[in-house]
């Protein structure tokens, strides 16, 4: 039955064929590093999940964030769970990341042909600092305000830019309301706007340059 | 999940303080302080970044195994090593000290609570640090201002354990079972050293059984003891042991370390004229009898000759012949403390910088002068403010009540003048901002206006009484409230004078109640709608109109009468023809109200209708108005449109 459904979906789609290209591709012997970047992708997708079901409870406004986010760790029901997988995945996703680079490094997988790979993942690391500093500001407490005061002040001491690159990043010379709505659409709108695109291009070259095999000695 | 697990897992979440991976990169700017942050900040991530980008390029071997590609490898492991180096380091020194906790330690406890969480569990301090400032006030650096959160006790005790943490394990392991250390932090220093040293024959200490904390204790320890409780902070140290006999600062122009030998040795640097060789004998005589007796005579002398060293402080003696002998001879006093024996040396050289920097403020009558010549002309000669030239329609508040100097400190003072207010039509004076002054003439003016504390010049805000009568009428509560600034016949003062008829004209009545209901946010003027009821407001404008210098003089209470207002008026500018040319006469009571040719020239009650009154002020159809030489003045007309609205009384 469900092979008929498959068929039916098949002839319609063509899944087959990119099923195909995608999970039953040929890969050289490989180890248990390679499933870093397969872990990289399931944290986005969890960090996407639960962000989203944050967005339902959060108020990006100075006088009910930090209640909101009060309300979701100690009221809603599993809302502590959620809060707690993203805050922890936030961690997780860096941690995965930069082993994955390494485990790249070390294996000298950004040589040719896979150059652009390399590129597309090194300004996906960048992204994921980005979102671990965005939505730091967000349960707005003391703690993540200074933070974020001292992460901006860090940013202004760029030289030549580094004074509109704060003006930019603040919404006005200190941190207001303006910030958090900016830091909230950034975090929740713009970066995973462009995470997604980058993902995505960074995915289709893993499949279509293939994956690296483990380099031997004289290799 | 169980209730305990989810209790557990959310205070694990909790102690998950900082973003761990960020740790690196705020250790790292620790070593680059100052200038160098954009090393730490930008160069060096910069440097890490443009390595990732372009690694496939950096790299162009053709082998892939991290041992053929030694350079790369070595830079990976670096970098690696590095962050994780970095974020142990960070992890460390995040540990709060432990012992201190358990000890009970106060002020470690406060400290962990306020200042580790960013800081660590040690803070390096340069020397020149003014850390009271740093710590209430915060920096641009993003640290947060702690006066709102910390008392100041807190804040001091707070210094005292940054600058030296060691005391702080002292205290708490001898002396916190009875002291709290914020209690100690005002202590005088000499009886601090003095229960260090004598121990437990100290007279407060001698039913403990304490034990010698000259031999317990090593001398490393006794200076951090007592740099804890008197943090090396020179503006402390000043107000706490030196203002009492010195004021504010001494004037100094020596060396540093001049200074430091006067500080460390005490004693006999102050010599003492012989007043015996410059006084006559009953000079002396009636000093000493004001030296026993402030109240006696004296005063002015004592002003004239002994006050620039003993400021307002009047020695003792204990005798009259002993003080004329004093007075007379003169001679060394040992009256500083040798300080060396008191305090440590880094109190010794916080309160050396400190001395130095006060003395940098400049005497007051250098401040007095350059007050005159920059800023008198549009605060005036004492600080009391006036039009503004620069805005029109803006009145600048006094800067000399000792409410404003009490709410200013030196540092906002100097910025003020330094920076000017822009907003307010103020253009900066510091020569850093493009103004005239030199920096030390900006601290000398501070200085001069921060004499005026004492004895300000000028009085403000009045005081306000803290319930009016809700019942008080408009004038009763002009007469409490406004006429204290205002003058009790508006004649002005601080506030705006209501006589001048300019006033009066341009200010409608509702801008004259917005303006008492709301306040005045440039001058002293406060929002009385908060204390007054509307009504009270209301009459208060009423009154207000009444000041009007050109406005006539209210009118009397008694309607005015023929012989006593009327028949003066007549006499002069009538009688001379209506008296016998016939028509109306105006020379008696019965004359004016019956005579005329055409019926009754006087309507009681009704000015309108009165012939005369339509004469007077030119209503009436036919006549000319009256009398042919000129109107009479509007005081006289009214009094005679009165005295018929009145009835048209005889007496």
């Amino acid at each position: 039955m469900s092979s008929k459904i498959g068929d039916w979906v098949n002839e319609r789609s063509g899944w087959r064929n990119h099923y195909a290209a995608i999970f039953l591709r040929k890969i050289p012997k490989i180890n248990w590093l390679y499933t870093l970047g397969s872990a990289t992708l399931f944290t986005m997708t969890l960090q996407f999940a639960t962000g989203i079901l944050l967005t339902l409870y959060y108020v990006p406004e100075p006088t009910q964030a930090h209640a909101s986010v009060d309300y979701i760790t100690n009221e809603l029901t599993f809302g502590w769970l959620i809060r707690g997988l993203h805050h922890w995945g936030s961690s997780a996703m860096v941690l995965l990341v930069i082993l994955h680079m390494v485990r790249v490094i070390a294996y000298g997988a950004y040589k040719y042909p896979r150059e652009a790979t390399w590129f597309s993942g090194v300004a996906l690391l960048l992204l994921t600092f980005s979102f671990g500093f965005t939505g730091y500001l967000l349960p707005w407490d003391q703690r993540a305000y200074w933070a974020t005061v001292v992460g901006t002040r860090i940013g202004e001491v760029t030289p030549f830019v580094g004074g509109s690159l704060k003006s930019v990043m603040l919404g006005g010379e200190e941190i207001s309301g303006l910030t958090l709505t900016r830091f909230y659409g950034a975090h929740v709108w713009i970066l995973p706007a462009v995470l997604l695109v980058l993902v995505g291009i960074h995915m289709y070259l893993v499949i279509r340059n293939g994956i690296t095999a483990v380099p031997k000695r004289n290799e | 999940m169980r209730e305990q697990d989810r209790e557990a897992y959310l205070e694990k979440y909790e102690q998950q303080k900082k973003k761990g991976y960020f740790l690196f990169l705020f250790q790292l700017l620790k070593y680059f302080p100052g200038d160098l942050e954009v090393v730490g900040v930008i160069v060096l991530p910069v440097m890490a970044l443009t390595f990732l980008i372009f690694l496939p390029y950096l790299d162009k071997s053709p082998w892939r195994h991290w041992s053929a590609r030694p350079v790369i490898s070595t830079i990976t492991i670096a970098m690696l090593a590095g962050a994780t180096f970095l974020t142990a380091q960070s992890l460390l020194e995040e540990a709060p000290p432990g012992s201190v906790t358990e000890a009970g330690d106060r002020t470690a406890a406060l400290y962990i609570s306020n200042c580790a969480g960013c800081h660590g569990s040690k803070i390096d301090v340069r020397p020149d640090t003014d850390l009271f400032s740093v710590v209430s006030a915060g920096t641009h650096e993003g640290m947060p201002p702690w006066n709102a959160d910390l008392s100041a006790d807190e804040i001091d005790a707070l210094i005292g354990f940054i600058l030296a943490p060691r005391g702080s394990e002292v205290f708490a392991g001898s002396c916190s079972q009875c002291h709290a250390a914020e209690q100690l932090i005002e202590a005088d220093a000499i009886e601090l050293r003095n229960a260090l040293e004598t121990g437990s024959a100290y007279p407060p200490h001698v039913e403990f059984n304490l034990a010698e904390w000259s031999d317990t204790l090593t001398a490393a320890e006794q200076g951090q003891l007592l740099n804890f409780l008197t943090a090396p902070d020179g503006q402390r140290l000043w107000d706490q042991q030196c203002s009492s006999c010195h004021g504010r600062a001494v004037a100094f122009d020596g060396s540093a370390s001049e200074l430091r030998d006067v500080v460390v040795q005490g004693g006999g640097h102050l010599d003492m004229p012989a007043f015996g060789q410059t006084l006559s004998e009953s000079d002396i005589q009636t000093l000493a009898r004001y030296v026993l007796d402030p109240s006696a005579p004296g005063g002015d002398l004592f002003a004239q000759n002994c006050s620039a060293c003993h400021a307002s402080t009047i020695p003792t003696a204990a005798s009259l012949p002993e003080a004329v002998d004093a007075i007379a001879r003169g001679g060394a006093h040992e009256n500083m403390p040798v300080w060396g024996d008191i305090l440590t040396d880094e109190q010794i050289a916080a309160l050396v910088a400190y001395v130095e920097q006060a003395a940098e403020g400049g005497d007051l009558a250098s401040g007095g002068e350059l007050f005159a010549q920059n800023c008198s002309s549009c605060h005036g000669d004492l600080g009391e403010g006036g039009v503004n030239p620069a805005r029109a329609g803006d009145i600048i508040a006094p800067i000399s009540t000792a409410e404003y100097l009490r709410t200013r400190d030196d540092r906002t003072l100097q910025a003020i003048i330094s920076q000017g207010q822009p907003n307010f039509g103020m253009s900066p004076f510091a020569d850093s901002f493009g103004g005239p002054l030199k920096d030390d003439q900006v601290n000398a003016i501070v200085a001069f206006m921060r004499a005026w504390e004492e004895n300000p010049p000028v009085e403000l805000p009045p005081d306000v009484p803290s319930s009016p009568q809700p019942t008080a009428s408009g004038e009763e509560v002009y007469g409490e409230l406004c006429s204290q600034c205002h003058g009790p016949n508006g004649e002005g003062g601080i506030g705006t004078s209501f006589a001048d008829p300019q006033w009066q004209a341009r200010n409608q009545d509702s801008a004259v109640f917005d303006a008492i209901n709301l306040g005045h946010e440039a001058t002293a003027m406060i929002a009385w709608g908060e204390i007054l009821t509307l009504g009270q407001i209301d009459q208060i404008v009423t009154h207000i109109r009444t000041l009007d210098s050109s406005a006539p003089p209210p009118a009397p209470d008694a309607t005015p009468t023929f012989e006593a207002d009327v028949l003066p008026i007549f006499q002069a500018s009538c009688t001379a023809c209506h008296g016998t040319l016939g028509g109306w006469t105006g020379t008696s009571y019965t004359d004016a109200l019956t005579s005329g040719a055409n019926g009754p020239t006087i309507v009681p009650g009704s000015p309108d209708s009165s012939r005369l009154v339509q004469s007077l002020i030119g209503t009436h159809p036919t006549g000319m108005v009256m009398p042919p030489s000129g109107a009479l003045s509007a005081a006289d007309i009214q009094t005679i449109i009165d005295w018929v609205a009145g009835g048209a009384p005889e007496k």
